[in-house]
């Protein structure tokens, strides 16, 4: 009861789609001056495929348990914003997490406990290291580093574009829902049955308010088409010279070489401890 | 030396039965600045667009006749050529920025022309724009006249020897558009480039242009220095471009005195054209602001908005104000004032931080906006941001028909007729026209018939006379709304409509009164920024205690002089 009232006040109210608004931008353009935005997108990339993938595989607990404190500093160092590491906080415990507490609250002992623990921090550290590397360094980086290990020139146009255009679409977004809720009538919500009909009316203008949103874009688009055109956007995807020029912006600094050589230095540590034990 | 050289043009857009443009043989000098006008929909984007090859190379479409851009055939080049020659800012110039940050913005143009010294072009390009220092910023921190001068930027970055702008001041504040025209000039006097510019503007037509073409049905009328050409005010008015306002009435004097003489055509040349009439007729009343009961209240509001970098940005502190049933109040600041703010509050939309907005008697902290819409209405600057539905029938029923209106079908209709748009029912709003969409938008904006109604600069963006158009529909939405704010730029709209001028300035309110109040208040013009009409400017040179806002009154205190 508490809840639903709770939710159906929350969703356009207290939890605003300006609040939203507010940390997706905070993510996306908000942490552009920390330690990983200043990386080579490369290098992360490089360092995410072993953070990413790695952990899946093994299940030393010593290991893990490293390799989750050395991406739990990688997230401080990339100053993410909250709702992020809420919405991450809420994935573990629903994928594994409420599992393990419920063992240990049950009496569980520490054969059950150490598999859930294991699990739990295989999720959390490769979570951890994807929000590093997708949210502490800005898209437009990450777009030439995809570029660089060959992926197409139209992935990285479109996350770049999809970057410069996001303030834009969410304000758009905020106005057509605005239009709704000054113009449209919510149903009374006093008792537990109107809140629940206030809650799918609220989720319903959410989806309504898409389809206005998608003409203005297309509307838009007319002009962003002519201009690509003429500011050789044709001309550049085909062209080896171009994408050269491109990709000559990234650089590895010492900065870069550090934090593998550390990243592996702390690894290697975990290892050898899992070793000795 | 021709930038330009065309030899008997006729296109046809795909499909359509009749040319847009018909035989059109004209050359532009290089080195000109070169203004041209005409009526909606005479060809004049059209036009512009078979100089840079957009038209026939992107575009299709039946072209005859040769276009030489710079020595260049545009049917025979690429577009890459074409664009390194000629430059193009759109009026829709936000959609021309295409990446995210402004110097990458700058030199995406040389980056995919393969310019290996691409980002000192794209710096060049900025500080040849005026926007040196703000080559790490995001776009969307750029104020609008910023972003416009980054679009010149990434046309400039290039260094074509032409560029073309189409109405690049139709969205800016007076502020701006000054800045906009003197990077032009700059670009023209300085570094030689040819400019053509789509401009409805005449005074910045008469300031800075030196030539002015005529487009008429597709045709080319003539080509004229700027001078002779404002001079042809008739002929002017009859393609719906309004010559200055100093022109018009210098005109209308020597018409009834039955005169051709040469008309003045800036403030400073009406000085040695007119003189005050030995007995002047007397103004109408000054319209006072209402004194009804106060359905709107500020009471010490402060308001401070998230910010994605750093502290909270402050829009009101310790805002107190009243508004009065019947009031008819414009609100004007400078950009980041606090308009869109100001309005949001007292829609619910938006919770002060501090003290309190009350609506009807009613502080509106615990009510949620949707409780309001009967008594409140906000239209947006940006009228595709309330279409909701596929026609604009749908749009204005849909607040009536959700809570049951009685007659909802009925009064759809009457607004309909009332503004105008019977015929355009079954349209996506999306879809009309500058005029018909922010009627549309008033329409939605009227219909559960609120006391109150909230309109978000209604004029901007529109061309000289659909602005005259919507200025008119404002005046009988006197009658319809007892209640009307207008946040505005449009300092013509305010003289000729306003009965109450509220002047925000750094979160509070600096100034409240009527306009003889606000712009009799030369201390607070200079203060705020504002730009009174240029009518009112050209009485204040003649007589510092004349306030004329409109020809009309201007033309009941002043005459010609008397030729000697």
């Amino acid at each position: 009861m508490k809840a639903v009232d709770k939710l159906s006040e929350n969703i356009l109210d207290k939890l605003s789609i300006d609040f939203l608004r507010n940390q997706v931008l905070k993510n996306a353009y908000g942490n552009n001056d920390t330690v990983i935005a200043a990386m080579d997108p490369r290098i992360l990339i490089v360092w995410y495929l072993f953070f990413g993938l790695v952990p899946w595989f093994v299940s030393d607990l010593p290991f893990l348990l490293g390799c989750f404190l050395l991406v739990t500093v990688t997230t401080i160092l990339a100053r993410v914003a909250g709702l992020v590491l809420f919405l991450f906080g809420l994935g573990v415990f629903s994928q594994t997490g409420y599992l393990l507490v419920v063992t240990w609250l049950f009496g569980g002992d520490a054969s059950a406990i150490a598999p859930l623990l294991i699990l739990t921090l295989k999720v959390a550290t490769v979570s951890l290291a994807s929000v590093t590397v997708f949210s502490g360094m800005d898209p437009d980086k990450l777009a030439s580093g995809l570029m660089w290990f060959g992926c197409p020139e139209q992935l990285s146009f479109s996350i770049s574009y999809a970057y410069r255009m996001l303030p834009i679409l969410m304000e758009e977004f905020q106005n057509v829902l605005l239009s709704y809720r000054l113009r449209g009538a919510p149903p009374a919500h006093d008792d537990l049955p109107g809140k629940i009909k206030y809650l799918i009316y609220q989720v319903r203008i959410i989806i309504y308010a898409f389809y206005p949103l998608m003409l203005n874009t297309a509307k838009r688009s007319r002009t962003t088409v002519e201009v690509l055109e003429i500011k050789g956007y044709r001309y550049a995807a085909v062209n080896k010279e171009v994408r050269k020029l491109k990709l000559s912006a990234l650089k590895v600094t010492n900065n870069d070489l550090l934090f593998l050589s550390v990243s592996f230095l702390w690894v290697a540590a975990a290892i050898f401890v899992s070793t000795m034990l | 030396m021709h930038a330009i050289e065309i030899d008997h043009l006729t296109y046809s857009y795909p499909g359509a039965a009749q040319p847009a443009l018909r035989d059109i043989t004209v050359n532009i000098e290089q080195g000109d600045f070169l203004a041209i006008v005409g009526n909606n929909g005479c060809g004049k984007s059209t036009f512009c667009k078979t100089l840079n090859g957009l038209i026939p190379q992107f575009i299709s479409g039946a072209l005859e006749g040769r276009v030489l851009a710079c020595g260049l055939d545009t049917r025979k080049s690429d577009v890459g050529a074409l664009a390194r020659k000629v430059g193009y800012v759109y009026q829709d110039f936000e959609n021309q920025i295409i990446r995210p940050t402004v110097l990458d913005d700058a030199s995406y143009a040389c980056q995919n022309y393969a310019m290996a010294d691409y980002r000192e072009r794209g710096r060049a390009a900025l500080a040849q724009c005026g926007l040196q220092g703000k080559e790490n910023d995001f776009i969307w921190q750029l104020s609008g006249g910023q972003t416009h001068l980054l679009a010149l930027a990434g046309a400039v970055s290039l260094q074509p020897d032409v560029l073309i702008l189409d109405e690049p001041i139709a969205q800016l504040d007076p502020a701006h558009a000054d800045r906009i025209y003197a990077v032009l000039r700059r670009l023209n006097e300085e570094y030689g480039k040819t400019i053509i510019v789509i401009e409805h503007h005449t005074e910045y037509i008469a300031d800075f242009c030196k030539h002015v073409m005529l487009l008429k049905e597709g045709r080319v009328q003539w080509v004229l220095p700027t001078e002779e050409a404002l001079q042809r005010v008739e002929e002017l008015q009859s393609c719906n471009i309004f010559p200055p306002q100093v022109t018009i009435a210098a005109w209308r004097i020597s018409r009834e005195a039955g005169r051709a003489e040469r008309l003045p055509t800036t403030v400073e040349e009406g000085k040695a054209f007119f003189a005050p009439k030995a007995r002047p007729e007397p103004l109408p009343p000054a319209r006072r602001p209402g004194q009804g009961e106060t359905v709107a209240a500020f009471q010490n509001v402060s308001v401070a908005y998230r910010s994605v970098k750093g502290n909270p940005h402050k829009v009101f502190d310790g805002l107190t104000l009243d508004i009065r049933k019947g009031d008819k109040v414009a609100l004007i600041g400078s950009n980041g004032a606090g308009k869109s703010t100001f309005m949001k509050l007292m829609v619910g939309l938006l919770k002060p931080s501090e003290g309190s907005v009350w609506l009807n008697g009613r502080d509106l902290h615990d009510v949620r906006p949707e409780a309001l819409s009967r008594q409140i209405s906000m239209v947006y600057q940006n009228p595709e941001d309330m279409f909701i539905k596929d026609s604009i029938e749908k749009d204005i029923a849909y607040a009536m028909e959700v809570r049951g209106v009685p007659d909802a079908a009925a009064r759809t209709r009457r607004l309909l007729e009332r503004f105008r748009l019977a015929g355009l029912r079954e349209r996506d709003g999306r879809l009309l026209s500058g005029g018909q969409m922010r009627r549309a938008s008033l329409a939605i904006g009227v219909a559960l018939d609120p006391g109150i109604l909230l309109l978000d600069e209604p004029t901007a963006n529109l061309d000289i006379a659909t602005r005259k158009e919507i200025m008119r529909t404002l005046e009988e939405l006197k009658e319809i709304t007892e209640t009307v704010v207008i946040a505005t730029h449009d300092m013509q709209l305010v003289c000729e409509w306003a009965e109450r001028i509220i002047v925000l300035c750094g979160g509070r309110v600096a100034a409240d009164g009527s306009r003889d109040e606000i712009f009799g208040d030369r201390a607070l013009i200079e203060q705020v920024g504002i730009r009174p009409p240029e009518i009112f400017t050209m009485g204040q040179a003649m007589d510092p205690a004349a306030l004329c806002y409109t020809i009309d009154d201007f033309l009941r205190r002043f005459e010609g002089r008397q030729p000697v």
